[in-house]
């Protein structure tokens, strides 16, 4: 028998041994949903033969736990390639000189509008903020526009995330950018003042939005589309309502994915050949055929037949960079006024 | 003791958990304290409070009568609601949130206090099952002949108070820590935000880390001012009883009552264990839309291809990180209890459990994200130096606590025979205190198998199943979710399950 004194060190050893990781040829952080995006990669590593290592986010931390960690790594970067499921966040990383340029050839067909003019960042494959209504509990077409959701004729019966993570931050800050700072203010006072008045349910996340309209405890509420397709392809008695289609009315806020290499990537060869690969026809195309449901950018692929009824969608226009480099300071703000 | 080892162990605890907290430190400025309390905070921090000594309150009510009921009566069936009474400790407190929404309206405040008393009654209950069984059986009887069942309250009270009251306070500390279950359960109805949401929004902020990490201060204080309380309690309670000659004392005959005592036992663990893992089965097979053995079957299939890679990670890394925690907490342990001033040791050992999660893994990349630790950083060891860092407390306070329950007479007799400080702990120490090392590896083991919020910053840890599991609840699939939970439990409660059925003594969780 070993002597205790060196069964410790051998203990400790054999186990930190076991846990040194093999060099892979290309790390990527993915903010997108894991069952989705494991598939997607895992296609690329058949494609290309290449190992990936992905890395994703939980859902209860909502990017930040990624977003934090490529901020912390910034001295000695360990991702190539970071795949977010949302804009603002890259945005932010982008201002920051965290991310490196490199114009995809693959999203010449992609709208300006979705991509960097320094090439930094590329949105593909996007989500909409929609409202999912449940047709046991309430007439779709009755339900038009954000402003409803303070109507009083739905008082009690309507839901949205708590402004301070995931899309519904990001979907704050647009506002924002496109209401004004006087009339976004006034517009999140009131559903302040409705939720703390019972008359309107502010939840921790889009996907408790989409259980509590989905199990018919409330009657309807603003979430992603992903979360709605989720909800329809599961059988329940669900509609989707694109919010302000009316002329002169703000319109359906779009969140597309982005992707970006980062800067000092450990293996930018691999990185851009990923992105080339996520930036592809194809991988839009997988995109949109899963339960996530997500609405292609490109050109080419407008035309296509897609799950939802995208064709009846007025998009917002937004500066999408401008919501970026505002998320820090709307988020403190928001932060002083729903965190009490 | 051996200096050597004694310095090698302490190295260990230095670098793994509390060099983390120290590299957060350095990040502070004197301008990230302004405003740090206001009006706002105050009342985050009241909620806190209410949250904390809610639960801690309702585990009392809850916890101390099914501990002295397992551990001193003839209630039936005694000897399986005492391991059963662990479960909700080793259940995820958000499982038991995710279930009882479903069965119950209530909402808001009460549902929190309610929840967190339901996940924390077991530390109460069996710090007072363990103090009511080391109380003398000569001193109950002749309470019992001088006065009754009076007399012997009035003898017993004094001596379990302590236990409970220990209890109490680590319930407390968990309650105000967790943000999960408030936010959860407050989805509808009122809102109940508590402080430890603040601390978690302020890590969002991209540039303010000082601010982020002063905003843990109230919180960390918090919990050292109720923590400090409990180790002096602990050994005042669950260990003051086992000086002299011990006799153990008989169970006490409740008569007809014993089928009431049966009944709240029952009623207890099934709110708290039977009913979430039921709940559990029950949408594994399918749930509403009907369920059928063929669906539960394919949910575990399914449970099992996705997410084989990531439970053999997270048993792995839990398995590492409990080997390596528990020698070195033995040293250190034995060290605390043995030293003069050692005691004093112990308020330096809970700072890791002290300081929140997500700020013990950010310090984790400060400290260990550069070149020379490349290979370490990337793989599972990162992910198990984590958990030893951040569950190094528990072990050591058990095993310190366990040291003392085992007097010096034995090492001192050989140390007069010749035997150096390392051969007394190896050969004298470690055998009589198996049970306390076996339990010591399963709470790092368990522990270490539920941690995501930490882990959450660490490479590797993004391939464990809790990880998995916590993204796929999002998602509404049910049976999948449930399945690969199920899967999580069982894995937790297989030491324990194999120490039942094959060791020959019992395993001591807590001393």
């Amino acid at each position: 028998m070993l002597p205790f004194r060196r069964l410790i060190p051998v203990l400790a050893l054999a186990a930190l041994a076991c846990g040194c990781a093999d060099e892979p040829d290309l790390v990527v952080y993915c903010a997108l949903d894991q069952v989705d995006s494991e598939r997607i990669l895992k296609d690329f590593e058949a494609a290309t033969g290449l190992k990936v290592r992905a890395e994703f986010d939980a859902e209860a931390h909502k990017t930040v736990g990624l977003v934090r960690r490529i901020r912390e790594e910034q001295a000695r970067p360990r991702c190539d390639v970071f795949w977010n499921n949302e804009f603002a966040h890259t945005v932010s990383l982008a201002d920051d000189g965290l991310l490196a340029s490199y114009d995809a050839p693959n999203a010449a067909s992609i709208p300006e509008t979705f991509r960097d003019p320094e090439r930094r960042w590329t949105g593909f494959a996007a989500r909409a903020r929609v409202f999912i209504v449940n047709t046991e509990k309430a007439d779709p077409a009755a339900v038009h526009g954000m402003w409803d959701l303070l109507d009083p004729k739905w008082k009690g019966q309507v839901c949205m995330a708590r402004p301070l993570t995931g899309t519904t931050l990001t979907h704050a800050a647009a506002l924002y950018v496109a209401l004004g700072d006087d009339k976004a203010n006034e517009y999140f006072q009131r559903v302040k003042a409705a939720s703390d008045a019972g008359e309107l349910q502010l939840m921790p996340g889009n996907g408790q939005v989409m259980r509590q309209v989905k199990d018919g405890a409330l009657a309807w509420g603003w979430t992603d589309t992903d979360d709605y397709n989720r909800a329809l392809q599961g059988g329940a008695p669900v509609a989707m309502v694109f919010p302000d289609r009316g002329e002169g009315e703000l319109g359906t806020l779009f969140i597309p994915n982005t992707v970006a290499i980062l800067k000092d990537a450990p293996h930018p060869e691999a990185a851009r050949k990923l992105v080339d690969y996520l930036l592809s026809l194809e991988v839009e195309r997988k995109l949109a055929s899963f339960d996530g449901a997500q609405i292609p950018l490109h050109a080419e692929l407008k035309d296509e037949p897609h799950q939802l009824p995208i064709a009846d969608m007025r998009p917002m226009v937004v500066d999408y960079a401008a919501v970026g480099a505002q998320i820090d300071a709307r988020f403190e703000a928001l932060k002083e006024l729903f965190l009490d | 003791m051996s200096r050597p080892l004694l310095l090698a162990a302490a190295l260990v605890f230095v670098l793994l958990g509390l060099a983390p907290i120290g590299a957060m430190a350095l990040r502070v400025e004197p301008g990230d304290f302004a405003g740090l309390l206001g009006a706002r905070t105050l009342g985050l921090l009241g909620r806190t409070l209410l949250l904390g000594a809610g639960s801690c309150g309702l585990a009392v009510l809850l916890g101390a009568p099914f501990g002295f009921l397992v551990a001193r009566t003839d209630v039936p069936g005694a000897a399986l609601l005492r391991p059963l009474g662990l479960v909700p400790l080793v259940l995820p407190p958000l499982f038991l949130a995710i279930t009882w929404t479903v069965l119950s309206d209530l909402r808001g405040a009460p549902m929190a206090i309610v929840l967190m008393s339901l996940g924390t009654f077991p530390i109460v209950a069996f710090f007072t099952a363990l103090a009511a069984e080391r109380v003398d059986a000569r001193r109950e009887e002749a309470a019992l002949l001088a006065g009754g069942w009076r007399a012997a309250l009035r003898v017993e009270l004094p001596l379990l108070l302590p236990a409970v009251l220990c209890g109490a306070c680590l319930a407390f500390v968990f309650a105000i820590n967790d943000f999960a279950v408030p936010d959860y359960v407050s989805s509808v109805g009122p809102k109940f935000n508590v402080y430890a949401d603040e601390v978690f929004a302020n890590w969002k902020l991209d540039q303010h880390t000082g601010r982020a990490v002063v905003t843990s201060l109230p919180l960390v204080l918090l919990t050292l001012v109720v923590l400090l309380p409990a180790l002096a309690l602990r050994r005042r309670g669950t260990l003051a009883t086992l000086e002299g000659d011990f006799l153990r004392p008989a169970p006490l005959r409740l008569g007809r009552l014993r089928w009431a005592a049966l009944a709240y036992c029952l009623l207890l663990v099934g709110a708290a264990a039977l009913v979430p893992l039921g709940r559990l089965v029950y949408d594994c097979g399918g749930g509403a839309q009907g369920w059928s053995g063929a669906r539960a079957h394919a949910a575990f299939a399914r449970a099992l291809e996705l997410s084989r890679g990531d439970l053999a990670n997270s048993l792995l890394c839990a398995s590492a990180a409990g080997l390596v925690a528990v020698p070195v907490a033995l040293v250190l342990g034995h060290a605390a209890e043995r030293l003069r001033l050692g005691r004093w040791l112990e308020l330096v050992y809970v700072l890791p459990i002290a300081v929140p999660a997500i700020l013990f893994g950010i310090g984790e990349i400060a400290l260990w994200n550069h070149d020379a630790t490349a290979r370490l950083y990337d793989g599972n060891g990162l992910v198990i130096l984590l958990f030893v860092g951040r569950f190094l407390p528990f072990p050591l306070l058990l095993l310190s606590g366990a040291v003392a329950t085992l007097g010096p007479r034995l090492e001192e007799a050989a140390q007069l025979a010749g035997a150096g400080p390392a051969r007394r702990l190896a050969r004298i120490v470690a055998p009589a205190l198996l049970p306390s090392l076996l339990g010591a590896w399963a709470l790092v083991f368990v522990l270490s198998m539920r941690e995501l919020d930490a882990a959450i910053l660490v490479p590797a840890a993004n391939h464990t199943v809790i990880f998995r599991v916590f993204n796929q609840i999002h998602f509404g699939r049910d049976d999948f979710v449930a399945a690969l939970a199920l899967l999580v439990v069982f894995f937790l409660l297989l030491p324990g399950l194999a120490w039942s059925l094959y060791g020959k003594r019992r395993v001591e969780v807590l001393p």
